[in-house]
């Protein structure tokens, strides 16, 4: 035994002195005796001996194994990561976290580990996943086939840029010519672009026309997609990139390659797959009014201070096991529960570990989210229990004298035309008050005000009068008559409750002053009306003035990574600004485009949101608005995650409507197996990012993602540095082949290096800790502990002097100490201002949305409503949906376990071991009804998917079906699958890569996955059902039928 | 603290006892009540345990004694920096119970073992069944596909629209009179004085008398595989050490410990050994997970266990477990 011991003790000896361990151990704290001689002896201390409670042996990152981000220590046995840690001074998994100033190299410090979820604890399985890729790899057989080839990184890179018939050995595309990224990246000439740019806004605006367009660049039509419709842009839009997650870091990088450098105007991310009504209609809520327009909204959205709040009512939220919510949130909640602190109410159809342990679980029907937050509207209203001071305050100086960290537009009043819809807010000048301000009745007088300055106006609340010819409500008169469309029972009827419990949950609501919260997440957004379901109930959190308070309601708040010592995103070369729609439409109007042509357009666009994931590959397929010639997916699996994901391989898988793509993914996943390349990446342990925060987290955070190890995937050379292939370095690889500004020896400008990622990261590392006054500088025993503890990584992603080269003399130190902790977070006592948030949202907020009210819904031709209300699930024309009235009578729905995400971290034994698969979950009461039993083997049909199958082109067709189980905590009449389980890909099917099969593991791939039976739009019919205001793709209004399934399961 | 660990890594001593109980080898009473650790108390411990070891485990003395000798040498052993308290936390710091219990840990490590005694209290109004405790477990002791020290059961309460979910951590109760002890044919398993069920890889021979012994079901069988066993590629993660019992266990292969053998919760002593928590309570989302000495009037577990609502698995059956859950 001791020699087995003893042996052990040397060979770990000498392989930490090949790492260069030598000089840590010699110089370290532990200088009373040798400790190689103690170790010879077999006689060293137990923390000695236990490697895992070394500071040189620990390295603090963010996790990413979901997108909470938490901070996580990783710690090390001989250069092998074993282990993942919550990082004790960060508010993601301690409560309350350690002060920033503790010495992370003080070993009762080091030995401190916060608390990690179970996914975050398996994030070694995402690192040392045995399917990752290493090479680039490139198609050999059909888009989807699983046949693929490793090819050196160069070669793909001159391939991808040089385009013509890079599939001359594919059967079928002998002749195929591709266009590369060369012939792509056609408008060069910056000044070009600026003039054409500033004369497409003219052309919307309606001060030039086409023709007179065309006369003036008649020498440069050829850069354009379409010279008839300049505002399309040019060509260059026809490089799509599109990703499933990115954060801070990742994303400024993508930014300046995609936008800056190569100049499309496509960059999209996946916001509306999560919560984008979420998103979205907090963004309206948040705009604010400034010369002249609205402007501002913050793409964010409020969360409850979970561990001060004395009331919260989840809905739709799954705190315990999504929803950026387990580490941070679990505690305080279940602290809350056993201190009787906190009561709370759980909404949503499934039970689950959260609604298990409230105090109310109302498991309302989905899609009646708006109308069970009008009803406690009502109530609240009728009963007087609204925050009267907090309302009637209509600016900011009104709010200041009474205290409040924001105000509403409550009292604003808006005009109401002749059929009595609401329009455009009064303006003072219209009733003769003049200028560009709006208007409130104070004490009965009309009375103009402005959002930001001048006299403090308290408006009347609810108000419905004619001023000057003009009839005018309040807005939250207009809630008010929302909510009046039905009497409470009424209300109750409709979402399938007791009457009761609509009482019991709005006076509980409103007994706790601003200690109470309505705390909502995707069960509320992905639905077709999700926009006024998310506006409904944010409104009850402004009756009752909770924003800003705490155990009210926070808002997320970061140290930014692009400023306080190098302005990044304006350190570049020679910049583009590109023009032109976007692929999804987003952010325009459809009447200002030369493509208008009445209603309803080809497809829907949204003027009120962006990165709208499920656009982007249908838009492609319908080349609706242009053709698009490549696409970069950049960690994604977008037909895995999205609602009827099945109908993105049809067009993934036709090389005509999509010539050319690329995917940079860490495995052959479930979208990336249909690429023409494949890039490999880095996970989450091996790059850099900035990972920002989540509402619930009320303490000011940057948490930092920096690599711990060196990538598992091989290196390139790019611009001369050897670099491990990560997305950087294959958009670097292309910048270089194509001499792209932006990029290289003076890429940040005249002899300012961008040839490794590292010059760029550093700097934004530098911005963070330079901000609100820089941080302490990294102590000498600091800076050791900072070079030990990664002396297992290579020069090419760890160099000290490159590092400290890119951040700066100046900030070296400060960056040093500030990722010795895991990136920048306020002390948790600093982050309260008595009972303020020290960090409260201070801007206005719009219970009524006049940006919206004045957008035309592109497809009905309708205006948009301002103004929070109830509606019925629709399609993308306004037309009902029918599958329910048809016989399909199960509606359908989706949850997260706590184990898994969507498509990611189905790979990771050691969750597979506790739960191996899912199942469709059933109440008891529905199954009697119908005959099934727990265990039974069904199939899932729908109206859009009567077949119940999964189409996956080449790798043929998958029967949507699963085990049935049947539970009490679900709404009868409902059947629910967590999400994450019946993969194709990631290692579920085999593939053959170099003429060798790579064999599947069937752990990989069971359960059920049901999304192709979620409702297809009947009009576009090549994409899921949508919010038309919001964008959320729609999870959770489609009905689907169960049959008895008797076949295989791959 | 050094002469607890030279007793634990030579955990050998259990060979030469006839018994197995290594309290009563050190003659301690079955049920120790609180004692105040002094000096005294602590050089006692040191003279019980040089007698108990020249008794009869020669082959270790050697090395045990040299062990002892060096503490006695070296009084400002640098292995001790840890218990000193170099770091001071403030008082909201000190509110969070993860900060609070690492202190009183620490400050526990610096009796002699057999004045404290360790139970953990579970809190199942905390408990929300997310599996952190039993993945992180697996990672901090590198259990393979079958073993697992801290399940959580999860179950549905209730019939609609009345329903709750409960959710129970099974960690090894580390019985007072535990029936997995006496089974062992080879003494491989003993109860250390702290109340630790402790058990030695090298001398179990995988028998697994003790799995059938044991009411809780908390010992599995170490059957030598990988979680990325037929994959591309078996990782290193699942082969490099470790640090169970305070050694280094490498997975060298089907013939080498611990594979082959039955493994069970130790409360990480490794862990303990080096100041800090177990594994399992300080990953606990929930807080829901609580650890210390019961011995320490002033610790928080200490507190816990004087509640009410607490409750003990299977009391009935005489083993009296040293992990509470409270209800």
């Amino acid at each position: 035994m001791s020699e087995h011991n003893k042996l052990n003790r040397r060979e770990f000896l000498k392989s930490s002195a090949l790492l260069g361990g030598t000089t840590l151990l010699a110089g370290s704290a532990f200088s009373g005796c040798s400790i190689f001689e103690r170790a010879e002896n077999n006689d060293l201390t137990p923390e000695e001996f236990y490697e895992l409670c070394k500071p040189e042996n620990i390295l603090y990152t963010t996790c990413m194994n979901c997108n909470t981000g938490c901070a996580i220590k990783t710690k090390f046995v001989d250069g092998v990561l074993v282990k993942v840690d919550g990082n004790p001074f960060s508010p993601w998994t301690m409560t309350p976290h350690i002060d920033y100033k503790h010495d992370p190299t003080k070993p009762e410090i080091a030995k401190l580990d916060g608390a990690i979820c179970p996914k975050g604890q398996a994030g070694i399985q995402i690192l040392y996943d045995p399917y990752r890729i290493r090479k680039v790899l490139k198609r050999t057989g059909k888009r989807g086939e699983g046949k693929f080839k490793s090819i050196p990184f160069d070669q793909a890179v001159k391939e991808i840029v040089d385009g013509g018939r890079i599939f001359a050995d594919v059967p079928g595309e002998e002749s195929r010519n591709v266009d590369g990224l060369n012939e792509i990246y056609k408008l060069r000439d910056r000044d070009l672009g600026n003039r054409m740019g500033a004369d497409v806004e003219n052309i919307k605006n309606g001060t030039m026309s086409v023709a007179q367009f065309k006369e003036k660049y008649r020498n440069n039509l050829d850069v354009l997609i379409d010279p008839d419709h300049p505002d399309l842009g040019p060509k260059n839009n026809q490089l799509v990139f599109n990703w499933g997650r990115m954060k801070a870091g990742r994303s400024q990088f993508v930014q300046r390659f995609i936008n800056q450098s190569f100049g499309t105007n496509n960059r999209h991310g996946h916001t509306t797959v999560c919560q984008g009504s979420l998103y979205f209609a907090c963004k309206a809520m948040s705009e604010q009014y400034t010369n002249g327009k609205w402007g501002g909204g913050q793409k964010f959205y409020w969360q409850a201070d979970t561990g001060n709040s004395e009331f919260i009512i989840f809905v739709g939220s799954n705190a315990f096991e999504g929803g950026y919510g387990p580490p941070l949130r679990t505690s305080k909640i279940t602290n809350g529960l056993t201190e009787r602190s906190l009561k709370f109410a759980v909404v949503d159809p499934r039970l689950g570990k959260l609604g298990g342990m409230a105090w109310k679980w109302i498991p309302a029907e989905p899609g009646t989210e708006a109308a069970l937050a009008l009803a406690m509207t009502r109530w609240i209203i009728d009963n007087g229990r609204y925050d009267k001071t907090y309302l009637s305050a209509t600016n900011k100086p009104a709010s200041d004298q009474v205290g409040e960290p924001n105000w509403s537009n409550a009292a604003w009043l808006v005009k109401i035309d002749s059929e009595g819809r609401p329009g455009d807010f009064l303006r003072a000048s219209e009733i003769g008050l003049g200028g560009d301000r709006f208007v409130a009745l104070q004490n009965g007088r009309a009375t103009a005000l402005s959002p930001r300055e001048g006299a403090a106006v308290f408006g009347d609340l609810l108000v419905d009068t004619i001023l000057n010819g003009i009839r005018v409500k309040s807005s939250i008169q207009l809630l008010k008559e929302s909510a009046e469309e039905h009497t409470i029972r009424e209300w109750a009827d409709i979402c399938g409750i007791r009457e009761r419990d609509i009482v019991d949950l709005a006076r509980e609501f409103t007994s706790h002053g601003k200690k109470a919260a309505a705390d909502i997440h995707r069960g509320v957004s992905q639905h077709t009306n999700g926009y006024y379901g998310v506006s409904a109930w944010m409104n009850l959190n402004l009756l009752i003035g909770n924003i800003g308070w705490k155990g009210g309601m926070s808002q997320p708040s970061t140290y930014g990574a692009t400023s306080g010592a190098y302005p990044v995103m304006s350190m570049h070369s020679d910049p583009a600004s590109p023009f032109g729609t976007s692929i999804i439409r987003h952010d325009e109007h459809y009447e200002k485009s030369t493509l208008f042509n009445g209603y309803p357009a080809r497809r829907p666009w949204y003027p009120l949101a962006s990165d709208i994931y499920q656009e982007v590959i249908p838009s492609i397929g319908d080349a609706y608005p242009y053709p698009v010639k490549a696409l970069i997916l950049y960690m994604g699996a977008p037909n895995y995650s999205l609602p009827a994901g099945d109908k993105l391989n049809e067009i993934l898988s036709d090389t005509e409507k999509l010539p050319l793509f690329i995917s940079n993914d860490i495995t052959i996943g479930a979208t990336s197996l249909y690429a023409d390349y494949i890039f490999p990446d880095g996970t989450y342990f091996e790059r850099w990012e900035f990972h920002g925060s989540h509402p619930n987290v009320t303490s000011k955070v940057q948490p930092v993602r920096t690599p711990v190890i060196t990538p598992l995937v091989d290196t390139c050379n790019v611009y001369g540095e050897e670099m491990p292939m990560t997305l950087e370095s294959m958009l670097m690889g292309f910048a270089e082949n194509l001499d792209l500004p932006g990029f290289g020896p003076d890429g940040f400008g005249p002899g300012q290096k961008l040839t490794h990622f590292d010059h760029f990261y550093l700097k934004m590392a530098a911005n963070i800790a330079a901000q609100d006054g820089g941080l302490p500088e990294a102590s000498d025993e600091e800076m050791r502990i900072f070079r030990e503890s990664r002396r297992h990584i290579a020069g090419h992603t760890f160099d000290e002097k490159r590092w400290s080269d890119s951040a700066g003399e100046r900030w070296w130190k400060q960056v040093v100490y500030m990722l010795n902790r895991g990136g920048r977070f306020q002390g948790y006592d600093d982050s309260y201002n008595g009972e303020k948030l020290a960090n409260a949202y201070d801007r206005q907020v719009n219970i009524y949305h006049e940006k919206t009210a004045r957008s035309t819904n592109s497809m009905t031709g309708l205006p948009i409503p301002g103004i929070a209300r109830h509606s019925i699930p629709s399609d993308s024309l306004g037309r009902p949906l029918q599958d329910k009235e048809m016989g399909y009578n199960l509606r359908l729905n989706t949850f997260r376990q706590g184990v898994q995400t969507k498509s990611r971290t189905n790979v990771a034994y050691w969750l597979l071991a506790i739960h191996p698969t899912n199942y469709i979950l059933i109440n008891r009461i529905t199954a009697n009804e119908l005959g099934y039993s727990d265990g039974d083997m069904v199939k899932l049909t729908s109206l859009t998917n009567p077949d119940g199958i999964w189409d996956l082109g080449a790798q043929g067709k998958r029967p949507v079906a699963g085990k049935l189980k049947v539970i009490e905590g679900i709404r009868p009449g409902t059947v629910m699958f967590s999400l994450g389980f019946g993969q194709w890909a990631n290692g579920a099917s085999d593939m053959v890569v170099d003429g060798q099969v790579i064999k599947k593991d069937d752990r990989r791939g069971r359960g059920i996955h049901a999304n192709a039976v979620m409702g297809i739009d009947p009009h576009l019919k090549n994409t899921c059902l949508t919010d038309p205001v919001g964008a959320s793709a729609v999870f959770y209004d489609t009905h689907v039928k169960l049959e008895a399934f008797e076949g295989e399961l791959v | 603290m050094e002469i607890k660990n030279s007793i634990t890594r030579q955990n050998g001593i259990s060979v030469v006892e006839e018994e197995g109980d290594l309290r009563k080898i050190l003659g301690l009473d079955d049920s120790p009540k609180p004692e105040k650790t002094t000096e005294n108390n602590r050089k006692r411990f040191l003279k019980q345990a040089l007698t108990l070891l020249g008794t009869g485990a020669l082959s270790m003395s050697a090395m045990v004694t040299q062990g002892l000798a060096a503490i006695e040498e070296n009084p400002d052993n640098p292995g001790e920096n840890f218990l000193e308290s170099a770091v001071s936390f403030s008082e909201s710091e000190l509110e969070n119970v993860i900060v609070r219990m690492q202190k009183e840990l620490q400050r526990a490590m610096q009796k002699p073992m057999e004045e404290r005694k360790w139970v953990m209290v579970i809190d199942l109004r905390k408990c929300t069944g997310c599996g952190a405790c039993t993945v992180s477990c697996i990672a901090e002791n590198h259990l393979p596909p079958g073993v697992v020290y801290r399940p959580v059961i999860e179950e549905e309460l209730g019939s609609y629209p009345n329903v709750s979910m409960r959710s129970i951590p099974r960690p090894c109760m580390q019985c007072e009179t535990a029936p997995c002890v006496p089974v062992c044919p080879v003494k491989a398993t003993w109860i250390r004085p702290d109340g630790i069920v402790d058990m030695d890889y090298d001398q179990c021979i995988g028998c697994r008398y003790c799995m059938t012994a044991c009411p809780y079901h908390a010992r599995t069988f170490d059957f030598g595989y990988n979680y990325t066993d037929n994959t591309p590629e078996v990782q290193p993660y699942e082969k490099v050490g470790n640090f169970e019992y305070g050694k280094r266990w490498d997975r060298e292969g089907h013939h080498s410990s611990p594979v082959g053998n039955v493994r069970k919760c130790h409360f990480c002593t490794h862990k303990l050994d080096a100041g800090m928590l177990p594994s399992c309570v300080t990953t606990c989302i929930g807080y829901a997970t609580y650890f210390g000495d019961s011995n320490d009037p002033e610790s928080l577990v200490s507190e816990l266990i004087s509640r009410p609502n607490k409750m003990r698995l299977k009391q009935e059956m005489g083993t009296k477990p040293r992990v509470y859950y409270l209800t």
